[in-house]
C-alpha cells in the first residue's frame, strides 16, 4: 500500500454540519487518522437528508455519507464531565483538534482553547464559527446565504433589476473547511519549525469574502462600486451562459475570440465558430467596450446560431478554435461524462443497507501519496477500538453506555 | 518578527490570474518566496484587467487592481520559454526551488520541455503542481479554461439561479479561489510529506473536479431519488422564510434565514410583528414553506422601512441569522472585518498606498500570515533573482534583455512600421472599463471620486 501524505497525523474532531466535517474529511482522505466525536445522538448532517427514498435514516443521509469519509466515529458526549475525561486522553495522542462549536461553548465544557493549552501544549487546536472568535459580531450567526451576503460576491450576481443572488449548492461551508485544511496544516508546518502548538481561528463570513476577485479592488483602485449585471464580468461580453438547441453552453471567446487589436490574424475564431466570416467587419467584433455596451446588439449576431447547436457540438467546436466554452452539466450529466469516466472520478462505495452511491473522488491526484477512498463510520462504530486503545475495556463501555455518556 | 512556517520554501509560479496566484499568494502570505514567472511576450493577462483610476496612461501593465491585489506579497522575474535561452535560465532555477506552479494545458508545459519527468531530473524532491482546468488526462484535457466556465462545468452553475430560471454564473469566477486554496493546502501536504521522507512529487489538480465537493448533496440525490438540484433563488430546503429583501436606501437588501420555529417566534417579536407569529399559515415550517410567497410580501413590507445594517444587528442580536448584502465598499469598510484584518496596506510604486485583502483568512495566535510588499511591476526582479540565486553577470543580463528573453516592458506582435508610442492613444483607449456607460445600464452603482479619503489611504501609515 502506498503511503499517505499525512498518515502521521492523528485528529479529533468534534465537529458537525458541513465545515468542520469537510476540512476532517480533507485530513482523513490525505490519510490522517481522523476520530470523529460524535454526541450520542449522532451529527447533525445524519438527520440531513438526501436519504434514499425520502426516508430518514441516520447510516444513509447522502449528506452525512459524502462529508465523513475514511473517518472513525466514537459516540461520546463532551457535556458531561465523564465525556471530557476520556476526551482529555484521546487529546493526549492527537496533533489537531477540531470544533465548529459558537464561540464559548467549549469553554462552558471545560475544554476551551485556554483551558486545554497548558495541559496540551503541542496541540493545534482548529475552530470553525460564523463570524471568528473576536470582531464585534463574533456572537452572531451565519449560513452559507449569510455568508454570500458579506462577501460582496452575492451583491455582483443576478438580474440588475431583481434581488441579489446567493450561488447554490450551498458553498460557504466548503471555503470554510478548505481555509480550516490550510490554517491546521500551516500550523503544523509552524510546530515543526518551532514547537507549540496553537489556535487556528477559521469564520465561514471571511472565507467567503475572501473569495472576492475585485468588487473591493474596483472601490479601492477606481472607486467604483461594480453591481450585478447578469453576473458578468466587467471585461468582457459575451462570457456568460446562454441557450443552446438542448439546454445551455458558456460562451467565452478568451483573449483571442474575437479580432485582436494590432494584431494581424485571418478569420477571427468567433467568426468561424459562427460561419459567417463577415462579422470581422461588424465594429461590435473590434472593441470590448462596445460589445459590453451594446451586448443586445451582439445577442441578435451570436444566440440564433447558438439556438441551432447543440451544447457539445458548440463546446467541441469553439475548443477546436481555442476558445474556453464550457458545457453546462447537472449532476446527472456529471455522472455520465466520459471525461470523468476515463480518469475514474467517481468512487463507488457501498453503505450500511446495501446502498452503493458513487462518490465525488479525490479532488487532486498526488503521485507518491494517493488520496485515500473509503467509506463514512456508522455511529459509534469505533467506540471500542479507539476507547480500547486509551484504557477502557468492555465493562467499562457498558457502564459509559448505560450513563448515556457514549 | 516572527517566524512564518514557510520562511525559506521558495515557489516558482508560473500560473495566471486568480486560481493558480490564490495558492501561491496563500503560500506568499505563509512566508514563501514567491517567484512569478511572466513573459514579456506573454503577460498575465490580468495585468490588463482593471485599471487603477480607470488610466491607463503609464506602464499600463502596471497598473491593474486585478493583478495588484492577488500577486502582492510575490517577486516577479520574466523569461521567454518559447526561446531556448529562456527555458535554460528556467531550468537553472529550478534546482533553488521547492515547488512549481502552473495552470496551463497540459501541451503548455509540453512544448516548454518542463513536464513533471523533465523537472525531477533538475530538482528529485521538487514537488510539481499542475492546476490546470480539466487535469492531465482524460479527453477534455487540451480544453482550455477559465475561471467563469469551471464554475458552471463542475455542476454548481445547474444549481443557481431564480426560480423557474436559467441556470446563471456567479458574478465572478468562483471556483477559482476554491480550488486556489485547495492547491495550497496539496502543497503544503506535499510539503510535510516531503520533510518526513525526503521525496517530492507531482500533483494533477482538475479545477473542475477540486470544485466537485459542492456537488455532494446534489450526486446522491440524482442517485437515491432521481431528483436534480432545483434552481431555487435564494431560498432553502430546510429553513423558511429565507430569502433576500429589499431595505430602504437605493440598492441597500438584507438577507434572512429562519430556520426553525423558536427562530420565527424571536424574528416576529424583533420586526414589532407578533401577529405574525400567530398567523396560522405561518404556524410551523411546513406551512412557512407553503406560503412563502405571502411570507415575503410580509416581510419585505417590513424591510423596505428599514436600513440594512441596523437591521441586520437587529436580528441577530434577537437571534436570527441575516445580514446585509454588501457591496464592494463595504466589504471594505465593515468594522468586522476591518478589527479582523481583512485587507492589509501595502505601497505600490506606480498605483500608491492600496489595500490588498488576505487570501488566508485563518488566524493564529503565534503568526501572522500576511503580506507587505506590493504585487510586482513586471520583470522587477529580474535583476535580483537571475544575479542572485543564478550569478549572472551585468553583460550577460544585458545581453538577454537586448534578445528579449527579459526585460520590463512587453513586447507586443505589431505590425511592420508601427511602434508601441505610436499606439499609446489606442492602447489607452482599448483597457479602459466604460464605467459612465456603466453606470447608466446599472452594472455600476456609483462611482466615487473621493474614495480615497473614504478608506482613508492618504493617512499616515500604521495599519488598515
Amino acid at each position: 500500500m502506498t503511503d499517505a501524505a499525512l498518515s502521521d497525523l492523528r485528529v479529533v474532531d468534534l465537529s458537525q454540519g458541513v465545515a468542520g466535517p469537510y476540512c476532517t474529511k480533507l485530513l482523513a482522505d490525505y490519510g490522517a487518522k481522523v476520530i470523529k466525536i460524535e454526541p450520542p445522538g449522532g451529527d447533525v448532517s445524519r438527520r440531513l437528508g438526501p436519504f434514499p427514498q425520502d426516508l430518514p435514516h441516520p447510516e444513509k443521509s447522502g449528506l452525512f455519507l459524502h462529508l465523513n469519509t475514511n473517518k472513525k466515529s466514537v459516540t461520546l458526549d463532551v457535556a458531561t464531565a465523564s465525556g471530557v475525561v476520556i476526551l482529555k486522553k484521546l487529546l493526549a495522542r492527537a496533533d489537531v483538534l477540531v470544533e465548529s462549536c459558537p464561540p464559548g461553548r467549549m469553554d462552558g465544557w471545560g475544554i476551551g482553547y485556554e483551558q486545554l493549552r497548558e495541559g496540551f501544549p503541542q496541540l493545534i487546536y482548529a475552530s470553525i464559527t460564523s463570524f471568528g472568535q473576536t470582531g464585534p459580531y463574533r456572537d452572531y450567526r451565519a449560513n452559507s446565504l449569510v455568508s454570500m451576503a458579506m462577501s460582496s460576491i452575492m451583491y455582483a450576481t443576478g438580474e440588475p433589476d431583481r434581488e441579489p443572488l446567493a450561488t447554490g449548492c450551498e458553498p460557504a461551508d466548503f471555503f470554510a473547511g478548505l481555509q480550516a485544511f490550510v490554517g491546521i496544516l500551516a500550523a503544523l508546518a509552524y510546530r515543526q519549525r518551532n514547537g507549540g502548538g496553537q489556535h487556528v481561528d477559521v469564520s465561514l463570513v471571511e472565507s467567503v469574502a475572501a473569495a472576492d476577485e475585485y468588487n473591493a479592488a474596483m472601490y479601492a483602485y477606481q472607486g467604483a462600486i461594480r453591481r450585478r449585471y447578469y453576473s458578468r464580468h466587467v471585461f468582457g461580453y459575451p462570457m456568460d451562459i446562454l441557450p443552446s438547441q438542448d439546454g445551455y453552453v458558456v460562451v467565452i471567446p478568451g483573449a483571442q475570440g474575437f479580432p485582436v487589436p494590432l494584431a494581424e490574424q485571418g478569420a477571427s475564431p468567433m467568426a468561424l465558430l459562427l460561419e459567417d466570416l463577415e462579422l470581422d467587419q461588424n465594429p461590435l467584433f473590434h472593441t470590448f467596450q462596445e460589445r459590453w455596451v451594446r451586448w443586445r446588439e451582439l445577442d441578435d449576431l451570436i444566440l440564433p446560431w447558438l439556438a441551432t447547436h447543440p451544447s457539445r457540438q458548440i463546446v467541441e467546436t469553439a475548443q477546436e478554435l481555442r476558445m474556453p466554452f464550457a458545457l453546462v452539466p447537472t449532476a446527472a450529466d456529471l455522472l455520465e461524462d466520459e471525461h470523468l469516466a476515463e480518469r475514474d472520478f467517481f468512487v463507488e462505495m457501498e453503505h450500511p443497507g446495501g446502498v452503493k452511491l458513487r462518490h465525488p473522488g479525490a479532488p487532486l491526484r498526488m503521485s507518491e501519496t494517493p488520496l485515500r477512498s473509503g467509506p463514512a463510520p456508522t455511529l459509534g462504530q469505533d467506540n471500542e477500538a479507539v476507547l480500547g486503545e486509551v484504557g477502557y475495556n468492555l465493562e467499562d463501555l457498558g457502564i459509559l453506555r448505560d450513563r448515556g455518556v457514549i | 518578527m516572527a517566524e512564518l512556517p514557510l520562511d525559506g520554501v521558495r515557489v516558482l509560479d508560473l500560473s495566471h490570474v486568480f486560481a493558480g496566484p490564490t495558492c501561491t499568494r496563500i503560500l506568499a502570505e505563509l512566508g514563501a518566496d514567491v517567484i512569478k514567472v511572466e513573459a514579456r511576450q506573454r503577460l498575465d493577462i490580468s495585468r490588463i484587467l482593471i485599471m487603477t483610476d480607470n488610466d491607463t496612461a503609464d506602464q499600463p501593465w502596471n497598473r491593474t487592481c486585478y493583478f495588484a491585489v492577488h500577486n502582492a506579497g510575490k517577486r516577479g522575474i520574466t523569461l521567454d520559454l518559447t526561446a531556448e535561452q529562456g527555458r535554460g535560465l528556467f531550468s537553472r532555477l529550478i534546482p533553488h526551488c521547492d515547488v512549481l506552479v502552473e495552470s496551463f494545458t497540459p501541451r503548455v508545459m509540453k512544448a516548454f520541455e518542463l513536464e513533471y519527468e523533465t523537472v525531477r531530473q533538475l530538482k528529485p524532491d521538487i514537488i510539481m503542481l499542475s492546476m490546470s482546468g480539466y487535469g492531465q488526462t482524460g479527453p477534455y484535457r487540451d480544453w482550455s479554461a477559465y475561471g467563469m466556465g469551471l464554475e458552471p462545468a463542475s455542476g454548481i452553475s445547474a444549481a443557481t439561479g431564480y426560480r423557474g430560471g436559467p441556470p446563471i454564473r456567479t458574478g465572478m469566477s468562483f471556483t477559482d479561489p476554491l480550488t486556489g486554496v485547495l492547491a495550497a493546502g496539496a502543497v503544503l501536504a506535499a510539503l510535510r510529506y516531503r520533510q518526513r521522507t525526503g521525496r517530492g512529487q507531482f500533483i494533477d489538480l482538475s479545477q473542475q473536479e477540486g470544485a466537485m465537493a459542492l456537488m455532494g448533496t446534489a450526486l446522491m440525490d440524482y442517485q437515491m431519488n432521481g431528483r436534480l438540484a432545483e434552481r431555487m433563488g435564494n431560498r432553502s430546503s430546510w429553513a423558511a422564510p429565507q430569502g433576500c429583501y429589499r431595505c430602504r436606501g437605493d440598492d441597500d437588501w438584507l438577507v434572512i434565514s429562519v430556520e426553525n420555529d423558536e427562530e420565527w417566534a424571536a424574528f416576529c417579536r424583533a420586526t414589532g410583528h407578533p401577529e405574525w407569529a400567530g398567523d396560522e399559515r405561518f404556524a410551523d415550517v411546513l406551512a412557512r414553506h407553503e406560503n412563502h410567497d405571502a411570507l415575503d410580501v410580509l416581510i419585505e413590507g417590513w424591510t423596505r422601512e428599514q436600513d440594512h445594517y441596523e437591521a441586520f444587528h437587529l436580528l441577530q442580536r434577537a437571534g436570527v441569522k441575516a445580514a446585509p448584502v454588501l457591496n464592494g465598499k463595504e466589504l471594505l469598510l465593515d468594522p468586522h472585518f476591518r478589527e479582523r484584518h481583512r485587507f492589509d496596506l501595502v505601497d505600490h510604486p506606480v498605483v500608491g498606498r492600496r489595500p490588498v485583502p488576505r487570501h488566508l483568512v485563518a488566524r493564529f495566535d503565534r503568526f501572522e500570515p500576511r503580506v507587505d510588499v506590493a504585487a510586482p511591476l513586471l520583470g522587477q526582479h529580474n535583476r535580483e533573482v537571475l544575479q542572485g540565486m543564478l550569478g549572472l553577470s551585468d553583460e550577460e543580463l544585458a545581453s538577454l534583455e537586448a534578445e528579449g528573453v527579459i526585460g520590463s516592458e512587453p513586447v507586443l506582435d505589431l505590425p511592420e512600421g508601427l511602434t508601441f508610442e505610436m499606439l499609446r492613444d489606442v492602447i489607452r483607449e482599448l483597457f479602459r472599463i466604460p464605467l459612465e456607460k456603466m453606470q447608466e445600464m446599472g452594472a455600476v452603482q456609483a462611482v466615487e471620486p473621493d474614495y480615497r479619503q473614504q478608506l482613508g489611504l492618504d493617512e499616515p501609515a500604521g495599519g488598515s
